[in-house]
């Protein structure tokens, strides 16, 4: 990789740094859960930029979070946060990326495989975060799941269908 | 131009503001770490300190409860919920529930110290400039193996100064469709693709532009390193909150 | 008059369709105010990105005081800053302060210089007590002084602008017109790639109209100024009503 198009990921990874921060507060209202976009762009971070540029991306996002920047949801931020009831979710964001990236870069990033992709990803933030918000407040499995996963499914659904959408119109244009 | 968050710093010029970035972030790491396995006793102690120095700082108490009003109810569910699985004397029982006193104790401790960790960062955050903890991690990055401090260092920088960039474009862009009538549109997922699409466009196109402006301004990775400015109590602010964290510890 | 830059029928074409340029030869002086004019797509931007080397000519020498461009990218770049016309997009620093301070760090200036540049270059464009805010939050005309404040601190000798008045209010606009007349007459040679030849053409010493990918007139203002709108640039009009070249500021 030469100089130049070093920088340029570098700058396509800082403001997707950005775009996960901001995406706790982009909400689009659609029934009763209403629908943010983190996740998504976590999962798109990993689909666009790659394994080892997404992985960066999340992880300096986490850093800065546990850091003290206020980056994550509702304008929280400390090393609190890793011990807090969600911190399960925000770590199962770098395996997440990475499997995601992985995937997709190794089924040929079509838009087929990247939904795949996707859906392990999600899959392996709730794998991290259920049982972590489960030990913190002693809840039972079930009632951990009710609360810290199905609600948001149908969401995660959608939110998957349009990010591989957004992939495949954005590649092209990106050049990545 | 939109504030990006309701913890953005606050300007002023109290003790904890003037601290050295590094120290306060090492007392933070400590103190919140050591709080976990505190005490009833440990923990009111702490909340005393942290109210002074909130008053000390200038910030407002009922402002600061009102930002995090829902992480006070997601303590609140754990609260309840510890209450009403932990076995003990039974206090109060309705049907398969029953409320027991270690419950409401232990409930009680645990929710307190969420809290208690929770107004930690948000002291942290009003009083140190983004910029400062950015060079406080390149910092603590520096003795890492492979990892380049520098550049995530810019890397934080860009993703700082873009976020209220694209807050903004965000919002322009789903006024502009509001305008248009977008609200009619029933389909969820092209509900996400028209906000989502036209913004990582802007993003990725800005991002070209950046590229060439940090080029034209001779960027290079091999930087000028921060600049720490000490104000002088940083060792007894460490020697303090070494003691406080083994008091914790004994009690 | 010394001279700064010199091209050497330079040449550069895109495989994408984008308007390259076509054999441009031209020398540029100290102390010079020109005008870049043309309509959108003419080459103005793809010329304005050679004088930075931030294109390289497929054809053809760039040669900035002495030096093949190719050849001392670092050296030409502080020695022609490059203010681009989106403020919004080229601004590196979390604070008004790092922002200017950026060019130095690449350069790897000692610290303690650093902060003294940066006070200086803050105080000459009155930016000084806006330092510790957010870029972002500046007003319009604010934010494009800081961009030249970023690149003043490399002390360049040569300054172009890329539609430096793009989406500025009347104060803001004034602020910057009035920044950039000061830098001409501090001895720094302006370039201003415009459409809106009528703010700053009072002022200018020199004209270059381009289209095409080539450079149809360069001239002194008086000389050129009736055949702007041939071109489809926009004649100032008090040219239009025969007052001659009469200064946008009162």
């Amino acid at each position: 990789m030469n100089n130049s198009n070093q920088l340029k990921m570098t700058v396509y990874t800082s403001l997707f740094v950005a775009l996960i921060a901001i995406g706790a507060f982009i909400v689009i209202p659609i029934g009763p859960v209403p629908i943010v976009l983190q996740n998504m762009f976590v999962l798109l971070a990993g689909i666009l930029l790659g394994p080892v540029w997404g992985l960066t991306c999340v992880a300096i996002y986490l850093l800065i979070g546990f850091a003290g920047l206020p980056v994550f949801a509702g304008g929280t931020s400390g090393i609190g946060k890793l011990f807090g009831p969600t911190g399960g979710y925000l770590l199962g964001y770098l395996p997440a990326v990475f499997v995601t990236a992985s995937i997709s870069k190794g089924l040929g990033k079509k838009m087929s495989s990247d939904i795949i992709a996707m859906m392990i990803g999600s899959l392996i933030v709730y794998a991290a975060g259920v049982p972590w918000l489960k030990i913190v407040t002693s809840m039972t499995y079930e009632k951990a799941l009710a609360v810290g996963m199905y609600p948001f499914l149908i969401g995660d659904a959608l939110k998957i269908i349009a990010a591989a959408f957004i992939a495949k119109t954005l590649r092209p244009v990106i050049k990545l | 131009m939109a504030q990006v968050t309701p913890f953005t710093y606050r300007q002023g010029k109290s003790i904890l503001h003037l601290l050295d970035v590094r120290c306060k972030f090492f007392i933070i790491c400590l103190l919140s770490m050591s709080l976990l396995p505190a005490h009833f006793l440990a923990c009111f102690f702490y909340g005393f300190i942290l109210f002074f120095f909130f008053k000390n700082a200038g910030l407002n108490i009922l402002s600061t409860l009102n930002h995090i009003k829902y992480f006070i109810l997601l303590l609140f569910f754990i609260f309840i919920a510890r209450a009403l699985t932990m076995k003990g004397d039974i206090i109060f029982s309705f049907y398969d529930l029953s409320i027991t006193v270690q419950g409401l104790n232990e409930g009680f401790l645990v929710s307190f110290k969420f809290f208690l960790v929770m107004l930690t960062g948000v002291i942290f955050s009003s009083t140190t400039k983004p910029s400062s903890v950015k060079s406080a991690v390149q910092w603590f990055l520096k003795p890492v193996p492979f990892v380049p401090e520098k550049r995530v260092a810019i890397m934080i920088s860009l993703a700082l100064s873009f976020m209220p960039v694209i807050l903004n474009q965000a919002r322009e862009i789903s006024e502009a469709q509001k305008a248009r009538c977008a609200d009619l549109q029933k389909n969820p997922v092209k509900k996400i693709i028209r906000l989502v699409l036209p913004l990582l466009k802007k993003t990725f196109l800005s991002a070209d532009y950046l590229v060439l402006a940090m080029e034209s301004r001779c960027y290079s990775d091999d930087r000028t390193d921060p600049e720490f400015i000490p104000s002088g109590k940083e060792f007894y602010f460490l020697a303090a909150s070494v003691l406080l964290s083994l008091g914790f510890a004994w009690l | 008059m010394k001279k700064i830059i010199d091209i050497n029928n330079i040449s550069h074409t895109f495989d994408d369709g984008y308007m390259g340029i076509k054999n441009i030869s031209l020398s540029i002086f100290q102390g010079e105010f020109i005008i870049l004019a043309g309509k959108n797509g003419s080459g103005k931007t793809t010329f304005l990105r050679h004088l930075n080397g931030l294109l390289l000519p497929d054809t053809g020498h760039l040669i900035v005081n002495g030096q093949d461009v190719k050849k001392h990218l670092v050296q030409t770049r502080r020695t022609i800053g490059m203010v681009f016309q989106d403020a919004d997009t080229q601004i590196v620093g979390d604070t008004v302060f790092d922002e200017v301070a950026f060019g130095l760090e690449n350069l790897k200036i000692k610290r303690s210089q650093i902060n003294e540049k940066v006070t200086q270059v803050l105080e000459d464009l009155n930016l000084f007590h806006l330092k510790d805010r957010n870029p972002h939050s500046l007003s319009g005309g604010e934010k494009r002084k800081l961009t030249i404040a970023g690149i003043l601190v490399m002390d360049p000798q040569v300054i172009v602008f890329d539609e430096p008045f793009s989406n500025l209010d009347y104060p803001g606009t004034i602020q910057v017109l009035t920044t950039i007349i000061d830098l001409n007459r501090s001895g720094h040679t302006i370039i201003i790639a415009t459409h809106d030849v009528e703010t700053v053409i009072y002022d200018a010493t020199r004209i270059i109209i381009m289209e095409q990918g080539l450079i149809k007139e360069d001239g002194a203002p008086a000389d050129i100024i009736r055949l702007l709108e041939f071109y489809g640039v926009k004649e100032p009009s008090t040219s239009k009503f025969g007052l001659g070249i009469q200064p946008w500021r009162k």
